[in-house]
């Protein structure tokens, strides 16, 4: 049973306004690149249409349709002839889904290596040699104490080390 | 002019053979790229952002707040335009996400005013397309170029506000420039499926696969990029997919930053092709291309 939950709605509508405008057309949809090769399984329209009804438990819980399936290519936002912010819409719900600790463990690889080295992807010992050999600088990243201090603030530590269900 | 060199984590910690041609091009055309320490991920538009919102911003605008060249910031990444671009977007557009932003940036004894240029190393050589013309020693003669744009070049075009988001031009006018063809094909526009393999890998080869195959039927040669993670994709896929499709991918993937490179009469070796997955060097000796 789909239950709607208005402080959801409401949560979504104050964060961004724009969903209110969305007519349903589809052209979302058709013109989504995963809409088109996944037979239902990613649908944007659909996502819109669920954030509009508040059906917090369809989006967040049962991730369907699954909001981590747009590659975030940007062509609905630009497309939609009622300017509905949709990549933003989604953003919000996987931010949801990231704090409820559903979302595939590569975003939390990443998140997790952001946290620790401050860096996505930090240099390898083999890299360090390969820059040298090719006449690179030395670079010199983040103090981690600083970034985990900004991570702590925003709550994204509390987060990302309760890792993913 | 001098631009602040914003690396990212892709380009310096994965790719390095990519950032050298980055960087002697920019030499060749007198154009100062100033190395900045204590940059953070910038964070990935792709990744953290999608997990985290406020801590993307946060980190984005202590990025930001590390920049005083007076051409602002310049990068070889789409991702990280996209996001330092969208984290100049957000505060401009909202002094309440400004406000909170800074309080948490404060803690760190930093400020962010949301008024630092950030630049696509692209844009900058669309800028500069004539002094490119003048540094043609060689031009590309038999270059048959898919040229992919990606997706965060170009979109959302209210925050890149660079080139059409659907009909671009400003790669292949430097392609064509190189004395190289912009070879057209279907799928041109299309996303090369990289950001999705966080969550679907068979979706994401998907992708690349409809790509591929539409440069295949259109007769390119090569493929230029201009974002890593495009670069990846299209480098790291063909063989995997030629063993589970059998299919007989074996083009070479350029970042735009090579091909001018090679036409500016820099060497292969200098430039570190042998990093290459799919090595150039096949095509230079189809094409009679000297080196």
């Amino acid at each position: 049973m789909n239950v709607i939950n208005f402080d959801f709605r409401n949560e979504v509508l104050k964060h961004n306004a724009s969903l209110s405008y969305c007519y349903q057309c589809s052209t979302c949809s058709g013109g989504c690149p995963i809409a088109l090769i996944t037979n239902g399984k990613y649908n944007p329209r659909k996502i819109i249409e669920e954030a509009i009804l508040g059906l917090q438990d369809k989006l967040i819980e049962r991730q369907d349709p699954n909001p981590w399936l747009c590659s975030t290519c940007q062509r609905c936002v630009e497309l939609c002839p009622q300017n509905v912010e949709l990549t933003e819409i989604f953003t919000l719900i996987k931010n949801r889904c990231f704090e409820n600790h559903k979302y595939p463990e590569a975003f939390y690889i990443q998140g997790h290596s952001v946290y620790e080295n401050g860096v996505a992807i930090p240099y390898s010992n083999a890299i360090i040699v390969r820059r040298k050999n090719l006449g690179l600088p030395v670079i010199k990243t983040a103090p981690i104490e600083e970034i985990q201090m900004l991570m702590k603030e925003t709550n994204f530590e509390k987060n990302i080390l309760k890792g993913t269900e | 002019m001098v631009f602040d060199l914003f690396l990212g984590c892709v380009i310096p910690a994965r790719l390095p053979y990519l950032e050298v041609s980055s960087r002697k091009i920019f030499e060749k055309l007198g154009i100062e790229l100033r190395d900045v320490d204590g940059f953070s991920c910038c964070p990935d538009p792709t990744g953290i952002e999608q997990i985290d919102h406020k801590t993307w911003l946060t980190l984005g605008a202590r990025n930001l707040s590390l920049c005083n060249s007076n051409g602002g910031i310049i990068s070889f990444c789409s991702g990280c335009v996209e996001t330092l671009k969208g984290v100049n977007y957000s505060l401009n557009k909202d002094d309440e996400v400004k406000k909170e932003v800074n309080d948490y940036l404060n803690k760190v004894g930093k400020a962010y005013d949301g008024k630092v240029e950030v630049k696509h190393f692209a844009q900058v050589l669309y800028e500069n397309l004539e002094k490119i013309k003048d540094n043609v020693e060689k031009p590309l003669e038999g270059f048959k170029v898919a040229i992919h744009y990606g997706c965060h070049y170009l979109r959302p075009s209210e925050i890149i506000e660079w080139d059409d988001p659907f009909e671009p031009v400003t790669l292949d006018e430097i392609v064509k420039n190189l004395g190289a063809e912009s070879i057209d094909y279907d799928l041109k526009m299309e996303c090369c499926g990289n950001p999705v393999e966080k969550s679907d890998k068979d979706l994401s080869l998907q992708l690349i696969d409809n790509k591929l195959k539409a440069i295949k039927e259109s007769g390119a040669n090569c493929v230029v990029v201009v974002c890593p993670a495009c670069y990846q994709q299209f480098e790291f896929n063909q063989r995997e997919l030629n063993k589970k499709n059998n299919s007989e991918y074996d083009f070479p993937i350029f970042y735009l930053s090579e091909l001018i490179a090679l036409a500016f009469g820099f060497i292969p070796e200098e430039l570190g092709f042998k990093f290459h997955r799919i090595k150039p060097s096949k095509l230079f000796e189809s094409i009679n291309f000297t080196v």
